[in-house]
């Protein structure tokens, strides 16, 4: 089997989904929006920069 | 031949058949309706999740015939009734990796897709590491919750619908 440079997921402790290795992530509509990690997805809800992290976990005591 | 992976769920009024070995991961069920198709939970498909009609929907949109169903009205009884809870179940994520649609799925990067006001939904071949540096495990595909709402974390239960999470702010 190829190797398929192991996409890895880390879930951040009450922040967000940090994201390495080889991928593609599309938008809602279903366009490329990147290729290249690491990248960090918020998990919280209440970034202002969806889907990406801002740091606003940590003002909105998120947990999880 | 029945394959022993097969799997139906029903509601009591329509049951949903799923066959793995027909599923081309088109993403169509669970893009239109992770209330019902959710590659992150045991089982994946949960028939409360929304109302017949809307269920119906979805699995006639399905590409293959992965998904199909019929009123229970129109089944034998027995049929039916084989119908119990399974243990061991398959999930699109579990599918046996032998039987992945050859090349494509195993040179193809890892499809991270955003779902509109609801989780992100990963497939592919990957990991996925917990907050403790634990390796929670390999998977072939799954949805994180991004809401913040999810009862389990990391992962997606529905609860982005029920509290009305919106991308957008
Ligand atoms: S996880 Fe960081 S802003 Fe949401
Ligand atoms: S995105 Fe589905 S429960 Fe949070």
């Amino acid at each position: 089997m190829m190797e398929n440079k192991n996409t890895q997921f880390k879930v951040n402790a009450d922040g967000p989904l940090e994201i390495s290795g080889e991928f593609e992530l599309f938008d809602t509509s279903g366009e490329i929006i990147t290729r290249q990690g690491p990248i960090y997805l918020c998990r919280c809800g209440n970034s202002k920069d969806k889907p990406f992290c801002d740091g606003s976990h940590k003002a909105s005591d998120f947990s999880g | 031949m029945e394959d022993p992976r097969d799997r139906q769920y029903t509601n009591g009024e329509i049951t949903v058949f799923w066959k793995p070995s027909k599923c081309i991961h088109a993403t169509t069920c669970f893009r239109e309706l992770i209330e019902v198709f959710n590659p992150g939970r045991r089982p994946w498909v949960n028939m409360e999740g929304a109302p017949t009609r809307r269920i119906i929907e979805v699995v006639k949109k399905c590409p293959t015939q992965a998904l199909e169903f019929k009123y229970n009205r129109e089944m034998d009884q027995d049929e039916i009734e084989s119908n119990n809870p399974v243990v061991a179940e398959e999930t699109p994520e579990t599918l046996n990796r032998k039987e992945e649609k050859e090349e494509e799925n195993q040179t193809r990067p890892t499809r991270i897709n955003l779902m509109k006001d609801g989780p992100i939904v990963v497939e592919g071949d990957f990991k996925v590491i917990g907050p403790e540096g634990n390796t929670l495990k390999s998977m072939l595909m799954t949805s994180f919750c991004r809401c913040g709402g999810s009862k389990s974390m990391p992962f997606c239960d529905g609860t982005h619908r029920k509290i009305g999470f919106s991308e957008k702010d």
